[in-house]
């Protein structure tokens, strides 16, 4: 028999059993519905991280370390560590080892860098905003002028060039407060007013002669002034209002100013003590013609681990792809118990048109014939099942794709569901190949049925 | 020609051991009509399967054309059947969901014709039973003579040399069945098929040029029309006709 002859048979003797071919390819069509789902949200998160990283990062920047738990290279912090004094112990009690000024200096001193920049992280006591009596806590970081930020309020410098000295970016979430508090009238009148920050030197420790001293001096307040520290104010202008925006990677809740500034601060804040001139990282760019794989390489041979921009994809895109390979392994899992479905099915078809089968081979119809018309029927069921399944997807995962932008407050044209019709092809192509291999046995006791005994009728 | 030699085919084993063929000799000329008669559990459907090569027997030779069948493959004797026999049967196995020209036109799919020339095929087939005005309904809603004409229709659209059937007229009340029994001799008469009746119906085995008698597996007698010839325990014996 010729094939479209045959194909044309199993699916007319489908068209006969509306609601069992139905039936048995829903089952397919929801291994097909979550594949596709899953499948559409992987492309999507891919795109969408790309896009996250495109936007934000330039490709020539390097996060540079001292030690690779920092940049996730080394998951063993909480082994048992060697006293180093460059250590540091971070908010998640992991140690970690810093840069020191001789490090920096030395990567400075590459070629193949520029705008090498130490992590400033100052602390500051408090800040005041102009014209409100309440003391505010912030962290404070330096602007960091690789990373586009996109902003509320105000304007920023074009990627590459820092902050004035005088100038401080808010987060939009602090000014959201400040407006409510009716500090300003608007996010746009805090554009301009004066921002005060404090910040305290360590105490040093007194001797016992000086305690006396203060104590006969000024009396017990003069000894608190000198617990306390000495402190020191410094006022900035505020720029712009830094948007919480989910393509950028800064985390809203800090304060920017300048690189030199935050240098002055946090220099100002650790002088005298463990943490003075230590980073946790710092970033630089690979001059243009170099490629940052290459000085990575080289500032990990010099004991400098590095993280690239790429590298930063690839992590990303790992934890897409663990969730991505989660999900699909509930739809494979649903493919299976479909397979035990069309087995099912197809034997009772096989039962249920036994005479016909014994009248196909009395009229010389070869096994070979009768198996790959039975096989055929498992294939159509597959792609039925896969096209309703996708095609349920795609409609569906369409229909929601503004919801979840909204809800997860993506960007505005970013799909976080992205369908592409050459994996759903595919798919639909594994699950008519499923489907005809779970049509294996039963086409197999089709082929060997005994026409005499099929056409027996007493 | 059809040669049937020393055919014998059991069925069961040991002490269930069932002699369904024992020694069975006859042979058919080309167009000849023939019937096969005996009772139930004679053997007679039986000697059917094995001319037509659905069932093989232990020993012996079925000779059609001047070829052994038996030493065919089952491929080869597929092929056999799909284009030089066809079936009629009893109770018709026409395809209930399957539109009339459908189930007209399996004969020759199976024999791998291309779809332009099996629907002149399928016409022609359906006009000689005259069914032409059925040709789009389901088999399913036609009356008994009428699934009967279709399955005639379906038998001969493939031009077979040799038509088996297998109690043609059995589920047909009398008008409706000498209106099948009619159209199969004419068939029979018009294009020299060879036409073998499977019967225990003696005015329908009347009506044949030869009368084979079947008992308990053995051919009891064979009648020619016109002279009979009674050949009673000579059954071992290859016959001559």
């Amino acid at each position: 028999m010729k094939t479209s002859d045959i194909a044309r048979r199993a699916g007319r003797s489908l068209r006969h059993a509306k609601v069992r071919t139905l039936l048995t390819s829903m089952a397919i069509a929801v291994g097909a519905f979550t594949l596709t789902l899953s499948l559409a949200a992987g492309e999507g998160s891919r795109q969408y991280a790309d896009k996250l990283i495109g936007s934000n990062i330039n490709p020539q920047a390097l996060l540079i370390v001292k030690d690779k738990a920092v940049v996730g290279q080394d998951s063993g912090q909480s082994a048992l560590r060697e006293y180093d004094p460059d250590l540091t112990t971070s908010t998640q009690g992991q140690t970690f080892k810093q840069l020191t000024q001789k490090d920096i200096d030395k990567i400075r001193e590459n070629p193949d860098l520029k705008d090498v920049q130490p992590a400033y992280q100052p602390t500051i006591r408090y800040f005041g905003v102009e014209g409100d009596a309440k003391k505010y806590t912030s962290l404070v970081q330096m602007y960091d002028s690789t990373i586009r930020s996109e902003t509320a309020a105000g304007n920023l410098p074009a990627l590459g060039t820092q902050i004035g000295d005088g100038d401080i970016v808010m987060p939009e979430a602090f000014a959201d407060i400040l407006v409510k508090n009716k500090v300003a009238a608007s996010k746009e009148a805090l554009i301009g007013k004066k921002v005060t920050l404090t910040v305290a030197k360590p105490a040093a420790q007194p001797t016992e002669a000086e305690i006396n001293q203060i104590i006969a001096t000024e009396g017990p307040a003069g000894l608190a002034k000198l617990a306390q520290g000495e402190t020191k104010d410094v006022t900035y202008t505020v720029r712009a209002l830094a948007k919480q925006s989910s393509l950028a990677f800064v985390t809203g809740g800090a304060l920017m100013v300048s690189d030199g500034q935050a240098r002055e601060l946090s220099e100002y804040v650790t002088k005298g003590t463990a943490s003075y001139q230590k980073y946790m990282a710092a970033s630089a760019l690979v001059k243009d013609g170099k490629t940052p794989e290459d000085v990575k390489a080289q500032l990990e041979k010099e004991g400098y681990p590095t993280q690239t921009a790429k590298d930063l994809q690839a992590f990303l895109f790992t934890i897409v792809n663990i969730l991505q390979g989660i999900v699909i392994g509930f739809g494979v899992l649903a493919l299976f118990a479909s397979v035990f479905g069309i087995i099912n099915t197809m034997y009772i078809s096989v039962l249920e048109r036994t005479q016909q089968i014994g009248l196909m081979k009395a009229l010389g119809t070869r096994r070979r014939d009768i198996a790959r018309l039975f096989r055929y029927e498992a294939a159509w069921i597959g792609f039925l099942g896969g096209v309703l399944g996708s095609g349920l997807a795609v409609i569906l995962g369409t229909l929601l794709n503004p919801w979840i932008t909204k809800q997860l407050s993506l960007a505005d044209d970013s799909h976080i569901l992205v369908f592409q019709p050459l994996p759903i092809a595919l798919l639909i192509l594994v699950l008519i190949i499923i489907a005809i291999t779970a049509g294996y046995l039963p086409a197999r006791r089709a082929a060997k049925l005994d026409p005499i005994e099929a056409l027996r009728t007493e | 020609m059809i040669e049937v030699k020393n055919v014998t085919k059991t069925y069961g084993k040991k002490q269930n051991l069932f002699t369904a063929l024992d020694d069975v000799s006859l042979s058919i000329p080309d167009g000849a009509s023939v019937a096969i008669l005996g009772r139930s559990g004679s053997g007679k459907s039986t000697l059917m399967h094995v001319m037509s090569g659905l069932d093989r027997p232990e020993t012996g030779e079925i000779i059609v054309d001047g070829e052994d069948i038996l030493k065919l493959k089952t491929k080869q004797i597929d092929k056999f059947r799909a284009t030089k026999m066809s079936f009629i049967f009893q109770s018709f196995f026409v395809q209930a969901n399957e539109s009339c020209f459908d189930n007209v036109s399996l004969p020759l799919e199976i024999a791998n014709l291309s779809r332009s020339k099996r629907r002149a095929k399928v016409d022609q087939a359906l006009a000689a039973v005259e069914l032409t005005d059925k040709k789009k309904s389901r088999a399913r809603n036609l009356s008994g003579g009428q699934k009967q004409r279709l399955a005639i229709a379906r038998a001969i659209v493939n031009d077979p040399q040799i038509l088996f059937a297998d109690e043609p007229t059995g589920n047909l009340d009398s008008t409706t069945g000498a209106i099948i029994e009619q159209l199969l001799f004419d068939y029979n008469k018009q294009n020299g098929t060879t036409l073998i009746i499977v019967t225990h119906d003696p005015e329908l085995a009347a009506k044949c040029d030869i009368k084979i008698h079947i008992k308990d597996g053995k051919v009891q007698s064979i009648e020619k029309k016109g002279h009979a010839a009674d050949l009673k325990n000579v059954t071992s014996r290859k016959v001559q006709l």
